[in-house]
Order: structure tokens, then sequence, then C-alpha cells
């Protein structure tokens, strides 16, 4: 395996508990930046994290981050941060106590743990909370302090799992800007997520899984231009709508138009995405008012919905 | 050596320890430990109580004299004691489907006389001259071989140590460990170390408390003259030192089983029982218990305590004594020896609570 | 907000009658309790002294069998109280490991994982819980105690003549009562123990150690305050004291027959009390 230094990498790795399969086979180099886990359940998000973090070990395969193993805990949690689903904590913690007692485990002082833990805990809007029972905690708090604890140490590397599950929407949007905050700064966060529109906004890529297997990865886009089998979509809000659909009948790569019901639009679905679009340039060129282009199937959900399958998109 | 990160290793332990302490010492669900701990100081106590309130009762009630007493023989009938010795100061009947049981107690000043009849008849005298502060050592001496160290520390052992690591399983909270930047090794030993401070703290000073109870019966002078003329100070430091031994071999043996079954309840029965077999055992077995260990450093060779329950005869056993510099050595090696395997078992260790 | 009364139907259907609801729980109990195969052998070994008991009665009954095999045994054994209470005493303590085993499993999942308000909301009460959790000890406890206990009773009967049954029917109703007592202070013990420990494992080590503990502490109490009250702490005594007077053995426990009782009652007592204050459809959760 070629060492990448500031990258995730999964190098043919599975994970069988027992006869169970967990994920199988999985070659993977996550670059920085926002990558998302996507998949039905079972279909081995949670175990992926749970081997890049060493709480399970590989049946077969290697995996580093950023160069470091995770059989090597002492070494891999100084950078690394992972908030997990399990949604349970030490018996009697409070908020505050959760967050400095794992910064104590990082083997430095007291005044240093304190400053940090109310660091994180303020940058997850829980100060008020901090001295309270994690017991008597709303699922969103538990969400919080659990990102609280992770982000507590400055990390390079943040692993969540379905992180946004049980924030309201304000917290959810500062969440959200929280974690592009880490991306730009060229740190790994990696995420989990069932919602699909979200992970469309907020993913630099994405890894779709489905029965253990990486069915798919990287950008959507280019994810998306690499479905030949579903034609793509595009919305066109334009002048003349029926003469644009007599032009792009003419070309053997358009195999569908359809008419807005206002006339103002149209919809069309081409095999060839880069000759449809030299073709709409043409037309542009030829006096027609072209307001919106617009992809209409080129995000997370349909990608996920032709790799994955309609039914497991509804579950 | 130099070059690994010792005092890294020490604070993580520190921090380990700090969360640890305060889950052993306060939390609730600990609690059936101080009790198991306090079970004997409670019985000590009420016995020196309960011998100073009878060494008044026996002055307050005297109603006979030793010669009355020397009058009274085996088959007399009831009829013919109250008539040489008087209406005595107690008395208890058991009825029995086939017959009537009845202990009459009377004093002299100086001591309890006992007449035990049946069916009206007297069948067993005694007289009672207040104990000894040798025998309460030698029922100390039972009470703490074959009560505290087979049950009270055991069970407590059990409680503490294996909660460690299945018990935080069963919680779902072992993570917040496996996610911190510490080796798997380090807190193995972290965790021993809690438990067995805990533990140490717990149950010597139970036996302090103890010692400290059968002592309270009586005056300076012969508490003085035990300690000191009678090696009574040698004997005192070895039962509080042998408490904390038996913490570390019970702890190490149930850290490790904790880490090793999901059910940590067969493990523990099997100890139970292999413990209590320990007097059948060949010598070369006899050495891989931890009883063998402690009961070679007890000072005081006790006897089982007296009529002995069904399930206790079990684990009467008396084991062939140690010199003490190896009875220590091997309950040392046994405890690094299971601590390295515990070590071992926790690098290798997942979490996967969806199975527990 | 939106009621849509036509859409929902409440169940219309025949009801288990109230009587019988609480076995709905066994029912269910059983089939998962079985699917250990470490307690079906264990359970199936339980029958062995049965067969066995049976087999010596039939031997002892027939002395002309054992004849036939050079077996010579004269007056020195027979098939009376001292028998019986034999019996009861080993199937008694395997009753006991068999509640220690199985007992815990009973509640403290429930317990764990929030099931309780679950069964209340339903037409099942809370003395139909325990009732329903007790009867799968009862009905596995009863199967190896009195009913196999009348069983050979009544082949001695038949073998000895009905005389003997007519001089003897003091045994089978020691066997029924001194079984039933044990298989509820058991039950009771093990349903209490596991519904303050959720932790099933630490449930089952309670029961042990109820037992362990008590009978060691109740020996070092007799030892150091020269009293036979500590006997009142070790319940397996306690029983053994009222199957010896059940049974008319001779044998002295340390405790009457009225001390065995009463202790027993108080700790049933205790133990329905533990009981009401745990089985709720609510938990309180301190945060």
């Amino acid at each position: 395996m070629t060492p990448v230094p500031d990258s995730i990498v999964f190098d043919n790795v599975s994970k069988f508990y027992g006869e169970v399969l967990g994920v199988n086979r999985v070659t993977l180099t996550i670059p920085p930046g926002i990558t998302s886990l996507v998949g039905p359940n079972g279909s081995g998000k949670t175990t992926l994290m749970n081997l890049m973090t060493g709480l399970v070990q590989p049946s077969r395969g290697d995996i580093r981050i950023r160069g470091v193993k995770p059989s090597e805990p002492e070494k891999l949690f100084r950078f690394l941060g992972y908030a997990t689903q399990f949604d349970s904590f030490p018996k009697g913690a409070t908020g505050f106590g959760f967050v400095y007692g794992s910064l104590r485990l990082l083997g430095g002082g007291h005044a240093d743990a304190e400053k940090l833990a109310w660091q994180a805990i303020e940058q997850v809007n829980l100060v008020e909370a901090a001295k309270r029972k994690i017991a008597g905690y709303s699922k969103g708090m538990r969400q919080r302090i659990r990102l609280a604890q992770a982000i507590a140490h400055d990390p390079q590397v943040l692993v969540l799992d379905e992180p946004l599950n049980g924030l309201d929407p304000l917290v959810r949007a500062e969440t959200i800007a929280m974690f592009r905050m880490f991306a730009n700064q060229g740190r790994h966060v990696i995420v989990s997520s069932h919602i699909l529109h979200e992970v469309d906004m907020i993913s630099d890529q994405v890894i779709l899984l489905s029965n253990g297997y990486v069915v798919a990865e990287g950008q959507i886009r280019g994810v998306r231009s690499e479905i030949e089998e579903h034609p793509m979509q595009v919305l066109i809000r334009c002048s003349r709508p029926s003469e644009v659909a007599r032009r792009f009948f003419e070309h053997e790569h358009v195999v569908e138009v359809k008419l807005h019901s206002d006339r103002g639009g149209l919809l069309v679905k081409t095999r060839d995405a880069d000759r449809f679009y030299r073709l709409l340039n043409q037309v542009a060129m030829e006096g027609v008012d072209i307001d919106t282009v617009a992809p209409a199937d080129d995000d997370v959900n349909s990608v996920y919905t032709y790799l994955i399958g309609a039914e497991e998109a509804t579950k | 050596m130099n070059q690994l990160p010792w005092r890294l290793w020490a604070a993580q332990v520190a921090a380990v320890m700090r969360l640890e302490l305060k889950k052993s010492f306060f939390a609730r669900r600990g609690l059936w430990i101080y009790i198991l701990a306090a079970m004997p100081v409670v019985l000590f106590t009420a016995h020196t109580i309960s011998e100073r309130a009878d060494v008044e009762a026996v002055r307050a009630r005297a109603s006979i004299t030793p010669q009355q007493r020397e009058e009274i023989r085996e088959g007399m009938s009831r009829d013919e004691v109250l008539a040489k010795l008087g209406k005595p100061f107690s008395s208890e009947t058991r009825r029995r489907r086939n017959n009537v049981r009845e202990t009459l107690w009377y004093s002299d000043g100086q001591a309890q006389f006992q007449v035990i009849l049946r069916d009206d008849k007297v069948v067993q005298t005694g007289v009672n001259q207040g104990g000894s502060l040798g025998e309460d050592w030698q029922v100390f001496a039972a009470v703490y071989q074959y009560f505290f160290l087979r049950f009270a520390i055991f069970f407590g052992c059990v409680g503490v140590f294996m909660n460690l690591f299945r018990g935080e399983m069963l919680d779902k909270s072992l993570h917040f460990y496996l996610l911190a930047p510490i080796r798997r090794e380090v807190l193995v030993v972290a965790k021993y170390l809690s438990g067995l401070v805990a533990t140490t703290v717990i149950f010597t000073a139970s036996v302090a408390l103890q010692l400290t109870a059968v002592f309270a019966l009586y005056d300076s002078n012969t508490v003085d003259q035990f300690l000191k003329a009678a090696g009574g100070w040698q004997q005192v430091w070895a039962y509080l030192g042998i408490t904390p031994l038996a913490c570390l071999g019970y702890g190490s043996v149930f850290l490790f089983a904790g880490l090793l079954f999901k059910n940590p309840l067969i493990p523990a029965s099997l100890m139970l029982m292999w413990e209590g077999v320990n007097w059948f055992l060949p010598a070369l077995l006899k050495k891989f218990s931890v009883i063998f260990y402690l009961q070679s450093l007890c000072p005081v060779p006790a006897n089982p305590m007296g009529d002995i329950a069904a399930p206790l005869r079990l684990l009467a056993s008396t084991a062939a004594p140690t010199p003490a510099p190896l009875a220590i050595l091997g309950l040392l090696g046994l405890a690094a020896a299971l601590l390295a395997l515990s070590a071992m078992r926790a690098r290798k260790l997942e979490i996967n609570y969806s199975t527990e | 907000m939106a009621v849509y009364k036509k859409s929902y139907k409440g169940f219309s259907g025949a009801l288990t009658p109230a009587w019988s609801r609480f076995l709905v729980l066994p029912r269910y109990s059983f089939a998962r309790l079985f699917q250990s195969k470490f307690l079906f052998i264990f359970y199936a070994l339980c029958f062995f002294p049965v067969v066995g008991g049976a087999g010596f009665i039939y031997a002892v009954n027939n002395l002309g069998f054992l004849q036939s095999f050079g077996i010579n045994i004269g007056d020195a054994v027979k098939i009376n109280n001292n028998y019986f209470l034999a019996f009861l005493q080993f199937q008694g303590a395997l009753c006991y490991l068999l509640t220690a085993l199985v007992g815990p499993s009973l509640v403290a999942p429930d317990l764990a994982n929030g099931a309780l308000p679950l069964y209340f909301c339903r037409p099942f009460n809370r003395v139909e819980y325990v009732g329903g959790k007790m009867s799968v000890l009862f009905i596995l406890l009863s199967a190896i105690t009195w009913i196999p206990g009348v069983l050979l009773f009544l082949i001695q009967s038949s073998l000895a003549g009905w005389t003997w049954m007519a001089d003897h029917w003091w045994i089978a109703t020691g066997l029924v009562l001194g079984s039933v007592a044990w298989i509820l202070i058991l039950s009771l013990i093990a349903l209490a123990c596991s519904a303050w420990v959720r932790w099933r494992i630490a449930a089952g080590a309670l029961v042990l150690g109820v037992f362990f503990l008590g009978s060691a502490f109740g020996s070092a109490i007799n030892g150091v305050l020269k009293t036979e009250f500590g006997t009142r702490f070790d319940l397996a005594r306690l029983m053994a004291v009222i199957w010896g007077d059940l049974l008319r053995s001779d044998t002295d426990l340390g405790a009457s027959a009225w001390d065995a009782w009463s202790t027993l009652l108080a700790v049933s007592i205790l133990c329905v009390w533990l009981l009401d204050k745990k089985i709720r459809a609510y938990e309180v959760v301190k945060g």
C-alpha cells in the first residue's frame, strides 16, 4: 500500500462479525474535507467508522489514518475525535465532567483540560447545562455534548456518526457551519447521515455503501456522470421552449424532452452531458433566451436511488 | 526504557484512577460492598457490647453459689433443678415434634450456668466464665478466614473488578476510554490499580475496625500484654497485610475473567468451587489458587466456624502452609501474569455492544 | 390536530380470559430459555435422580430382584420419610442452581430495556406480570420437585400396599407443601434480585450471594455471639428445618420450625415489597 500521509486509507479491508458481513473488500482513499458516508441501515457505515477508530479490528486488510494505524490509540486519538452513535455515557457524568475527563486522559494538566473543555462546550452552546448530569439531557443535548467531546482537543480528523440527529434546525445550521470551517482548515470531517439533502449540502465527497460494499465514492457530480444507464436530467427555463425541444430531438443522445405546463421551460434527459451542453450553447447563440439551466438529478438522492435502489431509498 | 513516556503514562493512570475511584467509592451500585465489609465489624461490635452487658448481668443476677452448681447432674428432672437452684434469670423453650428442649440460665456472680433439658430431663450443663482475648482472637481468625477472605473479599472483588471492563461493556460506556489516546495496556493497569485501591481501602479499613472492636472489650493492660508479649502486633500487621494481598490476587483473577468471558458469573462460580475444593487438591494444583497463598500467610490457624452450613462445608479447607515470602511472591506473580494476559486481551478488545 | 376516527379501530376480537392471561408470559419465556443448550442439558439432568429414585424404590420393594444380583441389604434400607427427605434436599439444591440460572433473566432484561410500559399499556397488571414471571419458575421447579416426589410416593404406595399409603399420607403432603414453599421463596428472591439489579449477570450473582453469604454470615454470627440466631440468615438451612419438620425428621438444625416459617415469611414479604417498588409502568430519570 502506498502511504498517503494526509489521507485516510482503507486497503482491501473486510470485517466479519462471525458469519455476518460488516464491510467487504473496502479500498478507499479519503482526502481532507467533508466526506459523507451514505447508505441504508446495516450497510456498514458505523462499521467503517469503528474500523477507522480501532473500536473494531479488521478481519482482513490494512487501515491508515494520516499514516497511523487504528491499533495505536495513543497516537491516533491525539489528532482524531470520534462522536459515536452510542447513546450511553459514564455513570453519573455531568456534561462538563464528560468532556473534561476525556481531556485529562490526554495526559495534560487540570488548567488546560478545564479551559479546553469550556471552549468546546461553548462551541456547542451547552454552557448552561454543562454542570448537569447527562442522564437528564435531551437527545439533542446528548448529541451536542458528544460533539463537544470529539472536538475538544482540536483534532485534525473528526469522525461523526449521525451527528445531526436530534438537533433543532438552528443548531443544525450552526453545526454544519462548524464542519465547513473544519474542512476549510484542511481537516478531515467524516460524517454518516441518512438525510440526503443535508449530505448534498455539506459534502465535498460521498461514499455510498450498500450491504457492506462501497458502491460509489467521490464527488457527487463525478459519481453521477458515471452512471450511464440513467440519462441525466437537465431543467431549462427559456423562451420558445417548443422550438428548443424540436432542436434537441434532432440529436440521438437526447432521449426525452418534457415541456413545462406553464410553457416557460422544459426538462431534458440526455445520455451525453458534454454533447448536450455544447448543443445548448449553440441554441443560446441562435437567439433563444435562457434564464436558468439546472441539473435535476445530480444530487445524492438521485445517485443513491440509482445505485442502491428506490426501495432502499424509501426505507 | 528511558525513552518510554513514563510521565505521560503516570498522568494517564492518574486520570483514569480519578474517574474510576469516584465510581468505586461513591456509586450507589457499590453500596453493597460497604455492607459486605461492614458485616463482620457490626458482628464484633455487637459481641463487645453484648459481652459487656453479660458481665454486668452476671454480677447483678447472682442467685446461686458455685457449690449449688455442682449438685446438678444429667437425668435430673426440671422440678428437681428448680428445687435446688430456684427460678432461673432467663429461659428459652423450643418445641419440636418429638420433644421439648428448654435452656435455663443462672448466675453465681462470676459465671453463667446453663442447664439444658429435653422433655423435662437434664441432658447437659455448662459454665460460661466469659470470654478471653485468646478465645476471641481464635474466633476472629476463623471469621477472617472462613467469612471475610472467602466470601466478603471474594464477592467484593467479583463486584469491583468484573465491573471494570465487563460492567462498562454492559453499560455501553467502555468506548469512552477506548477513544482516548491511551495505550490499552496502560488502561488495564490504571483500572486494575483503581479497583485495588478501592477494595484495599474498604476491606483493610474493615479489618482495622474489626480488630478495634475485638480489643475494645478488654482493658488496656490485657491488650498491651497480648500485643507486645504474645506477638500480637505481628499478627495484627499480618491480617492488615493479607487483606490487600487478597484484593490483589482475587482482583487480578476477576479482571481477567471480566475481559475474557461475556458472562463472568460462570468463571466466578467456578472460582468459588475451585477455591472450595482446594483442600482436596494435590499439592501441585493447590498452588493454582489464591486461597492457598492467603491461608499460608494467616498467622493463626483457624478451625472452620463451629456448625457450618451445607454450602459452606464445601469450602471448609486448610491449606498446607508455605513460607510467607514465597506466598507473597506467588500472589504477586499470579497477579502480574494475569495482568499481562489481561493487557494482551485488552489489545484485541472490540466494542460490539449489541452482542452483550 | 387531525383525528382520523374512522381509520383507527381498537382491537375488537376476543381477549384471553383475565384469570389465565398471565400464562402468556411463560409461553414465550420457555421458548427463549430452552434456546440455551446448557440450560436444556442441565434441566434434563435434573430428572436423573427421579429415575434413579424410582429404580431404587422398585429394588427395595423387590428384594428378590436385588438378591438375584447377589446383593443382600436386609432391613438396612427402607423407603420412609428419611428417603423422601433426602430426595427433597437433593432436588431442592438443584432447584436453587436452576433458579440462579433462570431467575435473573426473567425481569432484569424487561427493566433494562424499558419494556415494562409495553406490558402495562395492555390489559395486563403488575400482579399478573409478577405472577406470570413466577409461574415460569413454578412450572420448571415443580416438574423436578413435588410432581416427581408425589409420583415416587405413589410408586412406593403401589408396591408397598395401600395400607402403607394410608399410614404415610403426610409424606406426600410434606413433599408438596415443602416443595411449594421452597419454590415460592426462591422465585420471590430471584425476581426481587433481578428487579433491583438490572444487570442479569449481577442479579444471578446476587441470588448466589444471598444464600452463600447468608449462610456464611449466619455461621459467623453463631461463632462470634455464641448463639443460634445466625441460623436465621441461612435460608437454605431454614428450609431444611421446615422439610425436616414436615417429613417428621428428628435432626436438630439450630432453629425451630416456627423460627424457620416466620423468617421465610418475613423474607417473602420483603421481596414482595421490593418488587412492588420496582415493577412499575414508569421510570424516573434523575438528571
